[in-house]
């Protein structure tokens, strides 16, 4: 996420009112397209609304189309969307097929998708399907017929070696490699 | 004024061209912008938050192909005089013949059709598929709890929600803009009224069907209808269901007399376990368990099947009055 980004709504990839689970409903209610009739600027918006403007509007029976003509202003694309938002597009200087291409797009979008951050790209209304832990979650069988308090439960898990230990350790070591001579000098020894 | 600042500007530019080729430092927002924007903000902060505009104001509407494409939006064929009619409100009808009678309009003329039998006939209509729908697809969950769920799916919340995403808002007459929650949940019951007149009650069946039932879909069932006293509904039901008598049992404990005490119950009955919870004190977890016990009786965990949405219930099945 850039800086320029910080103020975008954000929000998860969502399908407003179950759509297509149902029925599929196409959530670009009207588009409005302005234009001037005679400045350059708007000859790509021209050539769209004489070439594929009933074509388009024959498709999709569902989305009102209106044709704004107004003088020396630049073409735009206004789409509204069912959620109420609205989507204003500049067309400066565009050709037809960019701009089927654009409405293409508003046709199959449910909101202005270029000013939503996704904050990720998955959303589930269940986040857990284990539900709340509990001490009783995942227990040892072991732990069903033990009675407390129990010396064995009671023990650390694990307990390292003493220094005594390590140090009698040393020592038989030694001993194995003196040999069987050593270790009978050192029980004459000690039986004296 | 102006004439003077032109003078200067052109003796400026003057200058420029005699010396060497620098940077033109002319103005080229034009001095008049800067005053009238902060003007205009001036009076628009004096007038306060405006309420927002009525759509059909504008000069881009045309109610005819708006209604027609409303229709083929949601893929069925309205008459468009009995849509408009689901659209406007009696209030505004109302009101629309007062301001006709003072204009001296004749009395034959004045009457303008509003929407209130086709709400009735709409909101009969849904009520009883809704209620079919969840007896065929919950078989298990009692009455009450049907009752509950089929009242959230017919609150005025949920059809306000699901009418607005139908873009009924801007094509509601009504005396308010934007219209309430009561008047856009109304138009809906409307729009099935006159989608039964217009095309055959099994077109409005499927309507609701795909519109009203959906709002299901992954909803927390639990969420929608907990009931108030689960041991007694539990112990009311296994009687019932000849289930055996409910027995709650404690299945363990931990940290007893402490803050964070914890304790485990299990129902059973019939010697069979029926559903486990847990709480801070045993009443709690009896409670849990009990709730635990309803909803796997009542196939209503989060785990159960997934409602289907494409049945095609017989019209014989709903019961219609």
């Amino acid at each position: 996420m850039s800086n320029s980004h910080l103020f975008l709504k954000s929000g998860f990839p969502r399908a407003p009112l179950q759509n297509g689970l149902g029925r599929y409903v196409c959530q670009l209610q009207r588009i409005t397209l302005k234009f001037c009739k005679n400045n350059g600027s708007s000859r790509g918006m021209r050539d769209f609304i004489e070439n594929h403007l009933l074509d388009f509007a024959k498709e999709n029976p569902g989305i009102v189309v209106y044709v704004k003509p107004r003088r020396h202003r630049t073409p735009v694309l206004v789409g509204e969307y069912l959620n109420g938002e609205r989507e204003w597009m500049s067309c400066r200087n565009s050709t037809q097929e960019e701009i089927s291409k654009w409405i293409d797009l508003l046709k199959t979008q449910n909101g202005s998708s270029s000013s939503l951050r996704l904050r990720k790209m998955w959303h589930t209304e269940v986040p857990s399907i284990q539900g709340p832990w509990t001490p009783f979650l995942l227990r040892s069988p072991d732990a069903q017929g033990q009675a407390y308090p129990s010396a064995e439960a009671s023990k650390p898990l694990e307990t390292p070696q003493t220094a005594t230990e390590k140090l009698i350790e040393l020592f038989r070591q030694q001993q194995l490699e003196a040999g069987e001579e050593a270790h009978d000098v050192l029980n004459k020894k000690r039986a004296e | 004024m102006s004439f003077l600042r032109s003078a200067v500007g052109l003796l400026a530019r003057a200058k420029l061209l005699e010396g060497s080729p620098t940077v033109q430092t002319r103005r080229h927002i034009k001095r008049w912008v800067s005053p009238t924007l902060r003007e205009l903000a001036h009076r628009q902060k004096k007038l306060g938050p405006q309420k927002p505009e009525r759509r059909a104001g504008f000069v881009e509407w045309n109610q005819r192909s708006e209604l027609f494409a409303f229709g083929k939006r949601l893929g069925e064929s309205f008459e468009l005089s009995e849509l408009q009619r689901a659209f406007t409100e009696k209030s505004f009808a109302e009101r629309e013949e007062d301001r006709r009678r003072q204009l001296g309009i004749e009395e034959s003329d004045l009457h303008m059709p509003h929407n209130s039998d086709l709400v009735e006939k709409g909101q009969h209509i849904a009520r009883a598929y809704v209620e079919a729908f969840l007896q065929h697809q919950l078989p298990k969950v009692p009455n009450e709890g049907l009752q509950a769920i089929a009242s959230f799916l017919l609150s005025t919340e949920t059809l306000a929600h699901v009418s607005s995403h139908l873009g009924t808002k801007d094509l509601i007459q009504s005396t308010e803009y934007p219209p309430s929650a009561e008047s856009l949940a109304k138009s809906l019951h409307a729009v099935i009224g006159a989608l039964a007149s217009s095309s055959g009650i099994e077109r409005a069946f499927i309507f609701v069907r795909d519109f009203i039932c959906t709002q299901l879909n992954q909803k927390d069932l639990l969420d929608v209808w907990t009931p108030q006293e689960p041991i007694q509904l539990l112990e009311k039901i296994c009687q019932e269901r000849k289930l055996g008598e409910a027995e709650p049992r404690l299945l363990g404990d931990c940290g007893k007399n402490t803050v964070l005490a914890a304790y485990q119950v299990g129902i059973y009955a019939n010697r069979q376990l029926l559903g486990k919870g847990f709480g801070e004190d045993v009443k709690t977890a009896t409670e849990t368990a009990a709730l635990d016990a309803l909803q796997s009786i009542f196939d209503t965990r989060d785990n159960r099947r997934p409602f289907d949405f494409a049945i095609q219930l017989e019209p014989k099945t709903v019961r219609l009055g």
